[in-house]
């Protein structure tokens, strides 16, 4: 207990004493000096401030000198100390040395190294527009984005006549997708209050390519276009669009007509007219009648339906039909007349693109067309 | 009894002025720069290929770390269908990136303003390129100017059709997968290269001669690597 006691007063004394002598020094001052030093970072607490001059700064503990700098940066401020110009803090001081200049503040915000070159930073917001063709018409718009807010993008479609077909939101990055109904042309907006608002025009369309002996008509013809036409194509997509619940299409110069009514889903529509021989009838004799076929192509397939067959030649009537992407497709027969072969009145193509051959005994009246489906 | 307080005053005044010279002392870290300043540009260089590609120069102007990119059509042999095909791609003439470490900003924007073909002092065809440069750390660092000379085009373009038909979308030259993906398609040589600073504009502009067979240009500010097309050319190597 005695040892104790003793060890404690003894304990005590010294702390006294080593208090005393440390009290006796100047204020202030602290237990190591503040190191010369580039590429480093300081906390400096209490009684430490800087003081810009002609061709250094110096950064002083009370009114010792402990380092020199090349020269001030006030962080919080953004900029240089004039010469003359003080910076202190009131409880600590961050202090920063890249390459003999030190950088000063009092909050902790560390300095950054490098100037800005790129200019504005608008929040970002990129769209792109996408297709797919092979499965059903879509369009698929992706928002990217680097928003720390939240955003709301609308994206809204207007058919030819300014009916809204579809209106879709999403949050930002993310994406929207509609699928077109019917080929036309479209309207399309988007806006992003209050960063964005663009229109853009969307097309689909059935495109009609690689045509041989064949003309597509938007509405009746019945001229005689032998021998360089022996296929009329019409093309009834719009008649559809516009709400007639049948259309009658006069073919030839005898007035023969086919009347369709419109069909449940379509995307286009057209009605295949053929004659198979070059000079066999005459003006008031049925001509374009000898195979008449429907190509009604909805989102997924294309699908032939056999209207009327005549005349005394033989005919082939043969469709592409795909293997898969990036194969060759296989020209397949579906329809003969007169002849031994296939006889289907409907076949389905489910892809993007097809093409018809109309073939008879006169290879001077072979017929081909292909269809693609773009959107 | 007494002593005993007398004791534990004194270790009271003792701690305080262990803690009061400790809390006062200087606090030092050191700072590595260079290490932050390769991580921003590892940063950049590893999320390269999934940055934005934009087309249009306004978007171009105010987004950052984006591509810009044109558009070009290529040509490859499809060995499945056994067919020449046809296929969009992305060129990239353009990079917008900033990356910021703790104390170091790190920002480069290069544009290629002007391309055309050109001839070497030795007579050779080559690919004079002019790429607007800026940069936010004075001192330039290191930069090296690869040109990417293709061993066999078509074998490339075929392998950027295959991303073409595995994605559904075009894939950018030099860009896809990844930068340095095509290391076995394409040999680099060094390109020659000339920085000019415009005191009056404040702008630098980098002049890269590259071999006109050049797929693309890879400029290099170590570990980040910016692939550079001209699209003037590509339409013409490729159609």
């Amino acid at each position: 207990m005695i040892a104790l006691r003793d060890i404690l007063i003894f304990a005590g004394l010294a702390a006294l004493a080593a208090a005393v002598i440390a009290s006796l020094f100047p204020a202030g001052e602290g237990v190591s000096p503040v190191p010369a030093c580039s590429d480093c970072a300081f906390k400096l607490t209490s009684g430490y401030w800087i003081r810009q001059y002609g061709n250094y700064a110096a950064l002083y503990l009370g009114t010792r000198e402990v380092a020199r700098y090349g020269w001030a940066y006030n962080i919080t401020e953004g900029r240089p100390l004039r010469i003359g110009e003080n910076a202190t803090c009131d409880t600590a001081m961050y202090l920063w040395v890249f390459g003999g200049v030190a950088y000063v503040s009092c909050d902790g915000s560390p300095p950054k190294i490098g100037r800005d070159v790129l200019g504005p930073r608008l929040p970002f917001i990129n769209i792109r527009i996408s297709g797919d063709w092979i499965r059903g018409c879509t369009r698929t718009l992706t928002f990217e984005a680097n928003l720390t807010e939240s955003y709301l993008a609308t994206v809204e479609v207007y058919d030819e006549e300014g009916r809204e077909v579809f209106s879709g939101t999403t949050t930002m990055p993310g994406s929207v997708s509609f699928t077109i109904p019917v080929a036309g042309t479209y309207r399309m907006r988007i806006s992003v209050p209050p960063l964005l608002d663009e229109w853009y025009t969307v097309i689909a369309q059935v495109r009609i390519k690689d045509l041989v002996r064949a003309q597509v008509f938007t509405s009746n013809n019945t001229q005689d276009l032998r021998p360089s036409t022996s296929l009329k194509i019409f093309d009834l997509t719009n008649y559809w669009k516009k709400g007639y619940r049948s259309v009658t299409v006069h073919v030839n110069p005898a007035g023969a007509s086919f009347t369709l009514s419109a069909p449940a889903d379509f995307f286009a529509d057209f009605l295949l007219a053929w004659e198979d021989c070059p000079n066999c009838d005459n003006a008031d004799g049925p001509m374009y009648v000898d195979e008449v076929w429907r190509l009604t192509i909805t989102q997924t397939d294309f699908i032939f339906t056999r209207i009327h067959s005549s005349g005394g030649y033989w005919h082939e009537v043969y469709v592409w039909y795909p293997q898969g992407i990036n194969l060759p497709g296989i020209k397949t027969l579906i329809w003969t007349w007169n002849k031994e072969g296939p006889k289907r009145d409907s076949y389905t193509v489910r892809w993007f693109v097809t093409t018809v051959w109309l073939e008879s005994q006169d290879s001077a009246m072979n017929a081909r067309a292909t269809f693609v489906r773009e959107c | 009894m007494w002593s005993l307080a007398y004791g534990l005053i004194a270790l009271a005044v003792v701690a305080f002025v262990v803690l009061y010279a400790a809390a006062h002392t200087p606090n030092l870290t050191s700072v590595n720069l260079a290490d932050q300043l390769y991580g921003a540009k590892k940063w950049l260089a590893g999320n390269l290929p999934s940055f934005p590609k934009v087309e249009l120069t306004s978007r171009f102007r105010v987004f950052v770390n984006v591509v810009r990119v044109a558009k070009a059509n290529a040509t490859a042999y499809d060995y499945r269908a056994r067919q020449w095909v046809a296929f969009p791609v992305y060129l990239p003439v353009g990079y917008r990136l900033e990356r910021a470490g703790e104390n170091v900003v790190y920002q480069i924007y290069l544009n290629v303003t002007r391309c055309r073909y050109t001839a070497l002092p030795r007579g050779e065809p080559a690919m004079l390129y002019e790429i607007e440069l800026r940069h936010s750390l004075d001192p330039l660092p290191w930069l090296e100017v690869y040109a990417a000379v293709p061993h066999n085009l078509t074998q490339y373009y075929s392998l950027l059709y295959n991303y073409y038909t595995a994605w559904r979308g075009p894939p950018a030259v030099g860009l896809t997968p990844r930068v340095g993906a095509d290391d076995d398609l394409v040999e680099l040589v060094k390109a020659e290269w000339a920085a000019v600073y415009n005191a009056t504009s404040g702008t630098a502009k980098l002049y890269v001669a590259a071999p006109a067979a050049a797929l693309y240009i890879l400029l290099v500010d170590y570990p980040l690597k910016l692939p550079l097309t001209c699209p003037e050319q590509i339409a013409s190597t490729s159609s």
